[in-house]
Order: structure tokens, then sequence, then C-alpha cells
């Protein structure tokens, strides 16, 4: 049996929502798990004085890449239909820009933010409605910016492709990015505590 | 070795064993996709038996019953497919073929304008794994010759008469004209035309799998 099970035909569109809905509930309670439903705990990540986001992320990056990378040479995934977001480069940039200028401000990214309402949290929810409402504005003004959303190639641009180089040894230089920003990370936290007094 | 590795705290055993992942990778894991096996006793069987196509009268019945079970490509660029279509076909052009979100387990008819189009699409998804992939024989050029515009007997036999008759019914499902054996032997079209005549337009019986228009790709992520 091979992977992506939906793209094999194993399952049809209302399964795959049933699927989403319990991949969701999982990614939402291993965030609460983390810390990320805090909004104290993600602004630590920008006052570099509790990088938790930062290894939890580069964490699931280099076990999802290392995961797929394995599975793939073991012929159980075809990681050719393994869906890829489209790479609008200068859109996606500026697109990045506006969310961490609203992630700095509210406290919170989409997912967190969920993560947050569902403990309780009220600024969660708040951050939710401010979302939602930015959406309705992105979409009533998307005549005015549609040229810009869709300027760029277009294609789904990856590392190896992009740079021509070989695809376990992007997988390598990852991890070893990710082992050294850990290891950066841990000092940079003792830096800055011992700055603040703490 | 076994001690130093059991005075490690988690995270740093965590960090072994993705630095040792990653470093196998170099060496070990090939490019995802980037390289194909073609089974090459397969696919001789597969052409030799013809069990690859599908014959263009077998297709219209296909497409008169409505059946559902399978998907029609026209490999064609977007103008060619504009002007004329088989019913039910949607424009996937083979440079956007592997991109276009085809199921793996569906059944895919492929045709071009005539063979060679097609058998080059065929070997393309053959080779990224599609097992149900078929051509129509003869292409447009076959659909235009045995569906459209077949030829029929000026004095058929009885066995004749029924052939034709049913090519006749068929042909004038989809708005095209038999021509006869004699104006087709005498050098003509059949209508008095210089090649085959215009195919008319026709619209798709209704079927999930058909549309003039290709389906858009599900957006996928979040």
């Amino acid at each position: 049996m091979m992977a992506p099970f939906f793209k094999y035909g194993l399952f049809g569109d209302q399964t795959s929502l049933v699927v989403a809905f319990f991949i969701g509930i999982g990614f939402g309670f291993f965030l609460e798990r983390a810390g990320l439903a805090s909004a104290r705990k993600l602004m630590a990540q920008f006052y570099l004085t509790d990088l938790a986001v930062f290894k939890v992320m580069f964490t699931s990056i280099i076990t999802a890449m290392l995961g797929l990378t394995y599975l793939s040479w073991l012929g159980w995934l075809d990681l050719s239909l393994v869906y890829l977001v489209p790479t609008y480069l200068m859109p996606q940039v500026v697109g990045g820009l506006v969310l961490g200028a609203g992630f700095v401000t509210g406290g919170y990214c989409p997912g967190t933010s969920v993560a947050a309402t569902a403990t309780g949290r009220v600024d969660g929810l708040v951050s939710i409605l401010g979302i939602t409402f930015g959406m309705f504005v992105f979409a009533e003004a998307f005549p005015l910016v549609k040229g810009f959303y869709l300027s760029g190639a277009g294609e789904a641009m990856t590392i190896p492709k992009a740079f021509g180089l070989p695809y376990g040894l992007v997988v390598f230089a990852v991890v070893l990015m990710a082992l050294g920003g850990f290891y950066g990370a841990g000092i940079l936290e003792k830096k800055i505590a011992a700055r603040s007094g703490e | 070795m076994r001690k130093w590795i059991s005075t490690l705290t988690l995270n740093k055993t965590l960090a072994l064993v993705a630095l040792t992942l990653g470093a196998i990778a170099v060496f070990a894991v090939p490019v995802p996709g980037g390289t194909i096996t073609l089974d090459a006793k397969e696919l001789a069987l597969v052409i030799g038996r013809e069990a690859d196509h599908v014959d263009p009268p077998e297709l219209a019945s296909w497409i008169i019953e409505a059946r559902a079970d399978y998907r029609l490509i026209d490999l064609r660029g977007e103008a060619a497919f504009a002007q004329y279509s088989i019913p039910g076909a949607i424009n996937v052009p083979t440079a956007r073929l592997i991109d276009a979100g085809l199921g793996r387990p569906e059944k895919l008819v492929l045709y071009s304008d005539d063979g060679v189009g097609a058998a080059q699409a065929w070997m393309l998804l053959r080779a990224r794994g599609y097992k149900a992939v078929y051509m129509l024989k003869g292409g447009l050029d076959g659909w235009k010759d045995q569906v459209m515009f077949p030829i029929v007997a000026d004095n058929p036999t009885p066995d004749q008469r029924t052939r034709d008759e049913r090519a006749r019914s068929v042909s004038a499902f989809f708005g095209g004209r038999p021509r006869s054996s004699s104006t087709v032997a005498a050098g003509g079209s059949g209508f008095a035309m210089p090649t085959v005549p215009t195919l008319p337009k026709v619209a798709a019986p209704a079927s999930p799998t058909g549309g003039a228009k290709p389906t858009a790709k599900k957006r996928e992520g979040c």
C-alpha cells in the first residue's frame, strides 16, 4: 500500500475531511502541550527570552522531513504526490511580513489563536475575530491585489530543484542547521536571561 | 560507545538520531521521483496485446452509455481543444500531465491528433506508476474516420447493412455523417471536400467525468 492514501484513492473527500479533523485535533493538542497556546510564551520568542517556538517548529520540520525522506526511500510514500504550495516568492515574502506584524502585535498566529481559545483564553478569541475580519477585508480587496497576489512563477519550488542540489544533501544540511540552531538558541537564552538578571 | 550513549540526555539522543539519519540520507537516499523503474517485459506484453488501446467505436459506445468509470484526456493545446474535442474530454496538455492531479487508480483514456502524442503521454504516465492508462487508437484522426465520418458501403450485404446502420446512428449521435465507399474510393472525402469534413461541436452527455473544461485542481494545504 502506497501513501499518500488520498491520492491513491484509498478514501474520498468526505473521509479526508474526517482525517483532517483528527489531524487538526492532534496539531492543537501538541501546540498546547508545547506551551504555544500562551501569548506570553509566543511573545518570548520575539524578545529572545524563550525560544520554544523556534525549537518546536524546527523539531517538527526535521521530523517530518526525515520521515518523508525515509518513507519514500522505503517505497511506502510517493513523494511526487505530496502537495507543495506553489511558490509566489514576493507575494509570500510580503504575506509573511504582514502575518509576522499581526503575530507580534496580537501575540498569536492563526493556529495558536485557535489552540488558545480552546483552552479558554479570551485573547485567543479576540485574535480569531481579528483574523476573521482581516480575511473579510482581504477578500473584499482581492481584486485590487490580485495582480500582485499571483505574480511570480507559481510553480512549487524546492531547494534541491532551485539550486540543483542532491536531495539527501539538502536533508543533511537542514538537520545540521536545526541542530546548530538548537545549540545557538540555548546559548542565546542563557545570555538574555543573564542580561535581564533572571 | 554504549556507555557514552547511555549518559546522553533525551534531547541529545534525539539530536544524534537526527544527525545519523541526515548523514545516511546524503549517501543512501536517492532523489525522490528522480529515478524511474519500468517493467519492460510487462510493458512489452501490454503493447504486444494492444491492451493499452481503446478503439474509437468502443469509446463512442461508452460516451453514448454515459459511462462514468473513466476520464477522457485531450492532450492537445487549448486552441485545438476549443475548436473540437470528443464529448466528455478534459484538456490536459502533455506538458501539464504530471501536475494535473490525475488520480492513479483512475482509468484514463488519452488522445491527441494522431497516436504518437498519446503514446508518449501513455509512456510518461506508466513511468510514473499510473496503471490504468489507455490510448484512443488512431487518436482524433481515428475518431473522425471511424465514428464521425465512417465509410459505409453503397451496396451493402446483410451483414454490412447491420454494421452500417449502427455506424450511421453513432455518427448521427455525435453530429457526423457517414461517407460512401464509392466516393472515398474515387479519392474524395464523401462530401466533395479536400479533407475530412469539419467536425461539428457536440455537447457532452452529462457525466461526472466529463465537461468541456478541465476540472480545477483542488486546493490543498492550509
